[in-house]
């Protein structure tokens, strides 16, 4: 069913979000790019073995995240254990402080974070993926999903935090 | 349900998705409701995970990114449906480009030893010819430190500069070439522009040490002239000599200069 799916509208729906996910795994442009290229290869090659015409989206990132994984494997491991819960108060970061930074500075904040944590909030932000979702995307258990999430987005607000932003004109 | 539970759970919640259709997050938000406090809080909250959201999604996406990808597979199908051909198609190609080569030879002049003539012109003229003439890359990448890493492996020049304009411009691979005894780096980019089926790149870069080409003189200016239908700049800068070509006018190449 899948194969009836345009090449083209496919990369044109998707390329850019692929792209950004994969630019907060790597933190490198080119290896991004190749990243984002090589889902699409892959898509190309196995896509007609996807059954569910409405998975397109969830394989492609379930696909590029794999390949990151991959390609880190020989470097790390990736532990699957539950974290305890963050605090409920998150460091006051304001709205407006989130507004004035750039992509990059907000980009040096998500690479800073550890990829255990990083994935899970770009998933999360750049798609609005359920948690059930990301859990299936990443591979891990809904608790774990969770956890990440809360802890994540407490570390980056704390990132956030201490970015020195230029004062309003 | 308690404040304290109730901000627990409204932690992960994202305003304008489906979060709320979990109970959970429906109790906790419900409770915001009677709870000035916590009511506060949420809308700050609410408002940092818009923020979040729309400054993500607001990061930058490699220009000329779809088009590659799109035309990289369109290559690929196009090679491999025609992978039956192939073998008469390459050996078509091979006859047509030694009598392309040999009419060029007659045309500029050859020297006596049946070798081209060492000059800037005969250079240009074989370099634009090899990015015309159905070239396979050696390595398809737009990673430039793998094109690095390679073109020094094969001993080709690979400490070259880019010029300021295209040191953003997308890489799509390398391959050698050669020049007399000499090894000359091509180095093909992309400039975004869609491009046919079956063409890895629509601009390219020819470095070779300078001393390789006889009548090089100092060009510290580009010196832009029309070769086999290709608009070039060369240039020199320190030990190498630089060719950059493009499908276009001279205003589309100093875009890169």
């Amino acid at each position: 069913m899948a194969q009836s799916v345009d090449f083209e509208n496919l990369v044109s729906s998707h390329y850019g979000t692929l792209y950004q996910f994969a630019l907060s795994l790597t933190r490198d442009e080119a290896e991004a790019c190749d990243l984002t290229q090589e889902t699409f290869c892959i898509w190309a090659a196995k896509g007609h073995q996807l059954r569910d015409v409405t998975k397109v989206k969830t394989w492609l990132f379930t696909t590029l995240h794999r390949e990151f994984l991959g390609s880190r494997r020989r470097q790390t491991r990736f532990p699957h254990v539950e974290l305890e819960h963050a605090s409920a108060e998150l460091p006051a970061v304001s709205p407006a402080t989130i507004y004035q930074l750039d992509s990059e500075q907000l980009l040096e904040a998500i690479g800073q974070l550890d990829e255990t944590y990083r994935a899970a909030i770009m998933l999360f932000y750049l798609q609005d993926y359920s948690y059930n979702e990301i859990a299936e995307i990443l591979g891990i258990p809904l608790g774990t999903v969770k956890s990440r999430l809360t802890r994540g987005l407490e570390k980056l607000h704390h990132l956030l935090t201490n970015i020195q932003t230029p004062p309003p004109s | 349900m308690n404040r304290d539970e109730a901000r627990q759970i409204l932690l992960l919640y994202r305003p304008g998705t489906n979060d709320a259709d979990d109970p959970e997050v429906a109790a906790a938000l419900a409770l915001a409701k009677d709870d000035p406090e916590l009511s506060r809080w949420l809308a700050e909250h609410n408002a940092r995970q818009t923020a979040l959201r729309e400054k993500l999604r607001q990061i930058p996406v490699l220009a000329g990114l779809k088009e590659q990808i799109v035309s990289e597979q369109a290559a690929k199908s196009k090679a491999a449906s025609r992978r039956g051909a192939m073998v008469s198609l390459v050996a078509v190609a091979a006859i047509v480009i030694s009598l392309l080569a040999l009419a060029h030879f007659y045309l500029a002049g050859g020297s006596s030893n049946g070798q081209m003539a060492n000059t800037l012109d005969n250079y240009k003229s074989q370099m634009t010819a090899a990015s015309q003439a159905g070239y396979s890359m050696n390595l398809v990448s737009s990673d430039s430190g793998k094109i690095q890493a390679y073109l020094a492996g094969a001993r080709a020049p690979s400490d070259y500069a880019l010029p300021a304009g295209m040191q953003k411009t997308a890489m799509a691979g390398c391959a050698v070439e050669t020049w007399q005894n000499s090894k000359a780096t091509m180095i093909c980019f992309r400039s975004g522009k869609p491009l046919p089926h079956d063409q890895y790149g629509d601009l390219w870069l020819f470095v070779v040490d300078r001393t390789a080409v006889k009548d090089v003189t100092d060009m510290s200016s580009p010196q832009f002239a029309k070769v086999n239908g290709l608009m070039t700049a060369a240039w020199t800068q320190g030990d190498k000599l630089y060719l950059l070509s493009i499908q276009g006018d001279e205003n589309d190449l100093k875009n890169y200069l």
